[in-house]
């Protein structure tokens, strides 16, 4: 047994609440580049000169090479689904992300099935991972085609990129 | 040259969703206390602790200042680690290097997580405390407030999980029915082992089958619970460990690997290169170096039990795989013959493993401790049928392919 002075049922409880929400952090120079790009609705990706790898959205290094990823390259709007997942209606109350009901402050509506995947772009060689949009649960499937969905008027951010919807 | 090193005790507590009787420093030294006695080693023996759990859950920012007095450790050296999901398997390697350098003779390690502490399920408070920069770098990622929402909706490590487990399906032919599988026999192991969490004594496929789905495959019955717990392991140099106990629990090998950060909410601005979320390469890499520190060629005939991190069913079989316990995609075909029951040709978690029983920062020092009972033959009622020689122990975090692999034997491996 442990340090126990004594048995009990249960310890006394204080409530008390830890404020985490006051931080900022700062973004980098390539996601300036890249909602610069999303404005223009073209996806931005970075070669590594090691692999060859083209990576969307750029990052600043390669993961296995090591090695510095400054050339660009615009990749296809289009692309190939390679992995999914498929949620259950989601609905008020049931859930908190970021400390707030997503379906109260209305980024997912009531009964919603989000269907986040990821999407291989054509002239890429990473996952992407955003939302599958307009489109039937059931169909959805790996290899399936894809196309991005841009926001009707692209502010140069990144909700400009909407989602991906079935070509 | 390293000292050979050896576990001569192992302690923990039970676990349940919520240790409403003790508080945290109460419960990790149960875990210390018990651990102590199981290695018949008075406190004063102990040279150092290395003390984790998952950073801020709880909401207890320092908790070894608070613990310290706890278990003993007053004016002597604490090391605290904290490596995500992976912890327990670091914190007990961690003890092992300075036994092994002959910086201390004798080390305690200890693991714990309290997550009824937390108000909010899924001990939020500490999510957060680690989400929160891990979501900004979502947001840096490329994604937008509203689908970054809808893609946390699916969960923090189970979101993580499903991708792996929607690749391996699609990649080894294996099925939803596979996942169910597992999730009954870890629930079905738990009831044999008397600290476990979830103990379901004969549960079926059938029962997880009728549990409702989460977020496809998963369902409800195959995600692991919320645990309060700890545990503990005595690490002592070998003339100790001939000393205090008749067959300590050898470390022959390890090693922890990551590779390039393999989904989504990654530390680095930008898209990944791994294209596979199971593929676990730092996994692999982990394996291989510590089979051969191990000095053990094949894997597949020289490992005669393995503890498999898996939070989610999955996981089971794609890290026994990466384990090189059984060729690439076949690990369910083995599950189905019956191959990683208990008294299987390779027992997978005859604990019920991390799917039963998950108090997270505890939970990879478990698996290398359950290795530690096999090979002692204190595991009780769930002690495979078989003499145990070799064991693999693996834990899984980090951000989300950190892999920790430890190898534990009867015998030193030199």
């Amino acid at each position: 047994m442990g340090y126990i002075k004594e048995e009990r049922p249960e310890t006394i409880a204080v409530e008390g609440t830890w404020d985490v929400g006051s931080y900022h952090y700062k973004g980098s120079k390539l996601l300036e580049e890249y909602v610069k790009g999303l404005k223009q609705k073209s996806l931005i990706g970075s070669f590594c000169p090691g692999c060859g790898k083209v990576i969307v959205p750029p990052r600043n290094l390669c993961g296995r090479c090591h090695l510095i990823m400054d050339r660009r390259k615009i990749v296809s709007n289009r692309g190939t689904i390679t992995c999914f997942i498929v949620t259950p209606p989601i609905e008020k109350g049931k859930l908190k992300v970021l400390g707030m009901d997503p379906v109260e402050t209305g980024l997912i509506k009531e009964g919603e099935v989000v269907i986040p995947v990821f999407v291989k772009f054509d002239g890429s060689d990473s996952n992407t991972d955003t939302i599958l949009l307009n489109t039937d649960p059931k169909a959805v499937h790996i290899g399936m085609r894809v196309k991005v969905l841009w926001a009707k008027e692209p502010q140069g951010a990144l909700s400009d990129f909407e989602g991906v919807e079935p070509l | 040259m390293s000292r050979n090193a050896a576990i001569i005790g192992c302690g923990q507590t039970k676990h349940s969703s919520k240790r409403r009787d003790v508080n945290l420093a109460e419960m990790v030294s149960e875990a210390v206390y018990n651990a102590l006695e199981d290695a018949q080693v008075s406190l004063r023996e102990v040279d150092a602790f290395v003390v984790g759990n998952m950073q801020g859950f709880g909401g207890i920012a320092q908790p070894e200042q608070w613990l310290g007095d706890w278990i003993g450790a007053v004016g002597k050296p604490v090391i605290r680690i904290a490596t995500g999901g992976t912890t327990g398997g670091s914190v007990g390697q961690g003890a092992y290097y300075p036994v092994a350098s002959g910086l201390h003779d004798i080390v305690v390690a200890v693991a714990w997580e309290k997550h009824s502490d937390s108000k909010e399920a899924g001990a939020t408070t500490g999510l957060l405390h680690v989400g929160l920069g891990n979501f900004f770098h979502a947001a840096s990622y490329g994604l937008s407030l509203k689908n970054l929402v809808a893609t946390s909706a699916v969960g923090a490590a189970a979101g993580v999980a499903v991708y792996q487990a929607v690749f391996y399906m699609h990649r080894s032919g294996c099925s939803a029915e596979h996942f169910d599988m597992v999730a009954a026999k870890a629930r079905r192991n738990a009831a044999k082992n008397k600290y476990a969490h979830l103990q379901w004594p004969g549960c079926t496929p059938e029962d997880i089958a009728r549990t409702e789905i989460i977020a496809y495959p998963f369902r409800y019955g195959h995600i692991c619970p919320a645990s309060d717990g700890a545990s503990a392991i005595v690490v002592a140099e070998e003339s100790l460990a001939r000393k205090k106990t008749r067959q300590p629990a050898w470390f022959k090998g390890l090693a922890a690997f990551s590779d390039e950060e393999n989904q989504l909410q990654s530390e680095n601005f930008g898209g990944v290169g791994v294209l596979d979320p199971c593929e676990q390469k730092g996994c692999w890499i982990s394996a291989t170096k510590a089979y051969k520190m191990a000095g053990i060629k094949d894997p597949k005939k020289e490992i005669d039990v393995a503890e498999v991190y898996q939070p989610f069913p999955s996981q089971e079989l794609i890290f026994a795989e990466r384990l090189g316990l059984f060729d690439e995609g076949t690990a369910w075909m083995a599950l189905e013959k019956g191959e990683t029951d208990i008294d299987g040709r390779m027992p997978l978690d005859p604990s019920g493993g991390v799917n039963a029983t998950n108090a997270i920062g505890s939970t990879a020092l478990q698996r290398i401790l359950e290795c530690a009972l096999q090979i002692m033959g204190k595991a009780e009622e769930h002690q495979v049928p078989k003499k145990v020689r070799n064991a693999v122990a693996h834990g899984w975090g980090g951000v989300t392919s950190y892999n920790t692999v430890t190898v534990l034997g009867d015998s030193p491996g030199r």
